[in-house]
């Protein structure tokens, strides 16, 4: 009964708190191109619209361009479970759940895809072929340093890895460590689609990536994929923040302070690079993220050497 | 003090690898800049506890010989010609980025069973200027335009400085200065080689076979 | 007095940069080259005393190689007054380079620290760059790539095989050679090997040996003649000179048998690549650079056999000296005559100019160590060490090397002394000035294979005694 009660806690607190780091990093960028912008609950308003709308389906798609969307929002939403969001710990937390997250992320990839190339429009297959190519290196990344994070904490549980013990990493293996969150930034953006990767703002169905696969999705159908968008980045964000904060406090409110307000940097921090770079050509994608992932080994070596 | 040289030993592989996957030689020049001062800071963070003038002529010699005077020159002569990015590298650039990966790894593998006598400051420091060291070669080998090439040398030649100065107290500061000098010089010359290649390529009329050009005497 | 000997030409290079005439700086050169020589001279009286506290010292090793740097100017400054009558350009690059390749290899050969030395040798790489590219056309320009980009290389794993060699030095706290031989039993000997590898591959490719030979006969080939000598006979020996001084340090601390081995491969393989690219040659120059690789591995072999083949080496670097004066004057004058340096165009000298085209032929049989020439008793005193070393498959090896060398330069020399004559481009006379110091060596070269005087014979025996092989 504690248990589903915690689990219905913390998906409160994610529903709630996922859009609004999104609209938080429209106003960044807003402000730095010199407009007011929309207002930070804007994507509340959005999806709000959106959950108001019928869905239209086109004649040539099947049950996986209507499944694809659920499974996704559903896949995020058990995943959310296994992130602790600063004094709330993971409901769901077992030894070996980094590969369950990497798995269930694969999962809802996969049913985009699928969805993606069953509207049999030529853009979205596009689009999903290119995703399939990123994240299969964004995958490498993460999966390195989720190997390095696991050597420090001698343990394969999420919770444990960016647990209590990444202060005294920090002052033993911090170069490593300053490594893994370079790395990981650049997977968190990979992964959700952001510049210098992607960029969600575009309307050039040739550079898109992710948007270009959402095309045909409507109404509801989008609003799950926009929500399951928000809440993913809430997930890679409630990974990072936890390594980058070097101590803890041990005050309970204090903590909590300090953990949204790393999420909130994190999220303007994603603003500034988003304002201030250009999408990278298509081609050089790859060696970005192929650096992504030397960064980890880099690190992984750097621990190695340390431990 | 170790915390800051451990991050500065990373921080110049780091840059080293940044330039494996940078297309503009204008880019490459300038983390080529970044890395030389990095590599000046590195040096007072060694002695931080009781600065010598001497420490800071180095650090300051390297910070502006290496971080200033050579990459004006290197502009100077990428300047006139149109070589403003890497054409064809031997590997690509993906590959490229791999194997500089690897050759990290084999940089600290091979530190393994090498041990520094005394008490060094930081253990990072061996690998990391032995992984500058590969990964500037690996520049050197596997890139086709001669100022990339020169600044293949030029990272070696930084991985070579920063394991001197492990070994401070051995080399006499003339020595040192020597060192700084005859790398100075050396891309001086190369520069002027490297404009003087340009120009005659330039000259140069089709119709002229290569053979009949050289070897004059 | 070193310092001074230092100093001259370094200073007189400067003043070569100033407007001068070419005469003005033609005789400025000459005149240095007298001074060095009749200092070096005085050096044969008594050694003259270390200055700068121990870093600068002149040994017997030392002695001979600077003694071979200031005969080879000699040389060279004669033949520059008949090369330079023909030349239209202008010799203010060349002089000014030459001058301070003397005074950095000067620094080479009396320096005592390694880390001076290291010093010494890549400015000299520097300093003979600009002189590659005297011609300034498209295949030089390459030549000068090649030969910088290869050298700097070596030279900077040279440095790291000195850093190396200062952390094995770390209980002595210097790089001065005599306290490290004092002090050898505290230098670590796993730190050593990593050094005597790093140092060997460093200076072993500025010497041009076997698996980074490459620059050389691009190099050599591209270089006038007198700069080719110069490269050949002087600057390669002070790398030799530093890879001795590392054996000095070897023998001391036990690790003779772990340098010889690695000496001895890299001569062989050397000698084998020589032979073997030479084949197929169809330049004189580049011939010859060959011929120069062959002999680093003949030094490089020397040394490593230790005994007799130390004393072989030593000998053997005077030798390979006035033999490089020899044959690299010789194609100079032809390369100036005709325009080229190309077998194919370059046919029948002997039947336009009869002193050019016997000198080639002596060139060939001094070049390839035939009798009455003194390279004959050296490479004989090489194979030697071989035998008494039981080395047999070494010798036969060597041997046989020594023969496809043979074969290769007679191929092209024979084609180009008697081949139907081509039409000399330039039709110049025979100039006195170009022959005369070819002449002079080649007669030195025969006296020393007839009889080598005892007060030279003393001083190679010490020198070879030092490296304690």
């Amino acid at each position: 009964m504690i248990m589903i009660l915690s689990i219905l806690c913390h998906w409160l607190i994610v529903l709630l708190l996922a859009p609004f780091f999104i609209g938080v990093i429209a106003k960044v960028k807003a402000f730095f191109s010199g407009k007011v912008g929309p207002s930070v609950f804007q994507p509340f308003f959005d999806l709000i619209k959106l959950f108001n709308k019928g869905a239209v389906y086109s004649k040539t798609t099947t049950w996986i361009f209507r499944a694809a969307p659920m499974v996704l929002l559903a896949s995020v939403l058990i995943l959310s479970l296994e992130i602790p969001l600063g004094v709330f710990k993971a409901p769901v937390q077992f030894s070996g759940d980094i590969f369950f997250l990497a798995y269930l992320l694969a999962l809802a990839r996969f049913f985009m895809i699928a969805a993606a190339l069953d509207t049999g429009f030529s853009m979205e297959g596009m689009g999903a072929s290119r995703e399939a190519f990123f994240s299969c290196l964004s995958e490498l990344a993460l999966f390195m340093n989720f190997i390095t994070l696991a050597l420090l904490a001698h343990s394969l549980s999420l919770s444990h890895m960016i647990g209590a013990d990444i202060p005294m990493s920090w002052s033993h293996v911090g170069p490593a460590l300053l490594l893994i969150v370079a790395s990981f930034f650049i997977v968190l953006l990979t992964e959700n689609y952001r510049i210098p990767i992607d960029d969600p703002d575009t309307h050039l169905e040739l550079t898109m990536i992710h948007e270009v696969m959402v095309l045909d999705h409507s109404g509801v159908d989008l609003a799950y994929v926009s929500y399951a968008s928000a809440i993913k980045f809430l997930i890679f964000s409630g990974i990072l923040v936890p390594i980058i904060i070097p101590f803890r406090t041990g005050d309970l409110v204090m903590d909590m302070l300090i953990f949204l307000g790393g999420m909130l940097g994190l999220a303007v921090c994603v603003g500034i690079v988003e304002s201030s770079m250009a999408r990278l050509r298509l081609n050089r994608v790859r060696n970005f993220l192929l650096i992504a992932f030397a960064l980890a080994f880099f690190g992984f070596i750097v621990t190695m050497w340390r431990g | 003090m170790t915390t800051w040289i451990d991050a500065s030993c990373i921080f110049i592989v780091f840059l080293s690898l940044g330039i494996l996957a940078t297309y503009r030689i204008v880019g490459i020049i300038k983390i080529f800049a970044a890395q030389s001062f990095v590599l000046g800071l590195v040096l007072i963070f060694l002695h931080a506890h009781n600065l010598s003038t001497r420490d800071i002529v180095i650090s300051l010699g390297t910070m502006g010989l290496k971080g200033v005077l050579v990459p004006y020159i290197l502009f100077w002569a990428i300047r006139h010609v149109s070589m403003r990015s890497e054409i064809k590298p031997v590997i690509g650039f993906g590959t490229s980025i791999v194997s500089g990966a690897l050759l990290i790894a084999g940089a600290f593998w091979i530190s393994l069973s090498l041990k520094l006598p005394g008490k060094p400051v930081s253990d990072l420091i061996l690998p990391c200027s032995l992984a500058t060291v590969l990964l500037g070669f690996m520049i050197m080998v596997t890139r086709t335009r001669a100022v990339t090439q020169v600044l293949g040398y030029l990272i070696m030649e930084n991985g070579i400085f920063l394991f001197a100065l492990s070994l401070f107290d051995v080399m006499p500061a003339m020595i040192e200065l020597g060192i700084l000098l005859d790398i100075f010089v050396a891309v001086f010359i190369m520069a002027i080689i490297v404009n003087n290649i340009n120009e005659e390529f330039e000259q140069a009329p089709a119709s002229v076979s290569r053979s009949k050009m050289g070897e004059t005497f | 007095m070193l310092s001074i000997l230092i100093m001259i030409p370094f200073f007189c290079a400067l003043c070569a940069f100033l407007p001068l005439t070419k005469q003005f700086r033609y005789k400025l050169f000459f005149v240095v080259s007298l001074i060095h020589a009749t200092i070096v001279l005085l050096f044969w009286q008594h050694l003259p005393s270390p200055e700068f506290n121990g870093f600068l010292e002149l040994d017997q090793l030392g002695l001979i190689v600077l003694s071979i740097i200031s005969v080879l100017y000699l040389f060279v400054s004669v033949f520059m007054a008949g090369y330079f009558e023909h030349e239209q350009r202008s010799n203010r690059t060349v002089t000014a380079c030459l001058l301070a390749l003397l005074s950095t290899m000067t620094l080479a050969s009396a320096s005592r620290h390694m880390g001076l030395s290291w010093v010494a040798v890549e400015t000299s790489t520097l300093f003979s760059a600009p002189l590659i590219s005297f011609h300034r056309n498209q295949e030089s320009l390459e030549a000068t790539w090649k030969y910088l980009l290869i050298c700097s290389v070596g030279i900077a794993l040279a440095l790291m095989g000195t850093f190396f060699l200062a952390i094995a030095a770390h209980d002595v706290h210097t790089l001065l050679l005599p306290t490290l031989l004092n002090n050898a039993s505290s230098l670590s000997v796993n730190w050593l090997k990593l050094s005597v590898i790093f140092l060997l591959v460093g200076y072993g490719c500025k010497m041009g040996l076997a698996p980074t030979h490459s620059w050389k006969p691009e190099a050599y080939g591209q270089a006038t003649g007198m700069v080719a000598v110069l490269m050949a006979g002087a600057v390669t020996q002070c790398s030799f000179l530093a890879l001795m001084r590392v054996g000095q340090i070897c023998s001391k601390t036990g690790l003779t048998d772990f340098y010889s081995s690695i000496l001895i491969l890299t001569g062989l393989l050397s000698l084998g690549v020589a032979a073997i690219f030479i084949l197929s040659e169809r330049n004189i120059k580049r011939a010859f650079a060959y011929s120069s690789i062959e002999h680093m591995g003949l030094l490089v072999l020397g040394l490593g056999l230790g005994g007799v083949g130390v004393f072989g080496a030593v000998f053997h670097m005077i030798n390979n000296a006035l033999a490089k004066v020899i044959m690299f004057l010789t194609a100079g004058s032809i390369a100036q005559k005709y325009g080229s340096s190309r077998v194919d165009e370059v046919r029948g000298v002997i039947h336009v100019y009869p002193v050019t085209g016997m000198f080639l032929i002596v060139a060939l049989l001094a070049g390839t160590g035939m009798f009455p020439f003194a390279t004959f008793h050296s490479e004989l005193m090489i194979l030697n060490a071989a035998v008494i070393s039981k080395h047999y498959i070494l010798c036969v090896f060597a041997v046989v090397c020594l023969g496809l060398m043979f074969i290769g330069m007679a191929r092209i020399i024979l084609d180009v002394v008697f081949g139907q004559p081509t039409q000399p481009v330039l039709a110049k006379k025979e100039n006195f000035f170009m022959n005369f110091p070819i002449g002079i060596a080649a007669l030195l070269l025969i006296g020393l294979g007839l009889w080598v005087p005892t007060f030279l014979e003393k001083v190679i025996r010490h020198a070879a005694l030092l490296t304690g092989f």
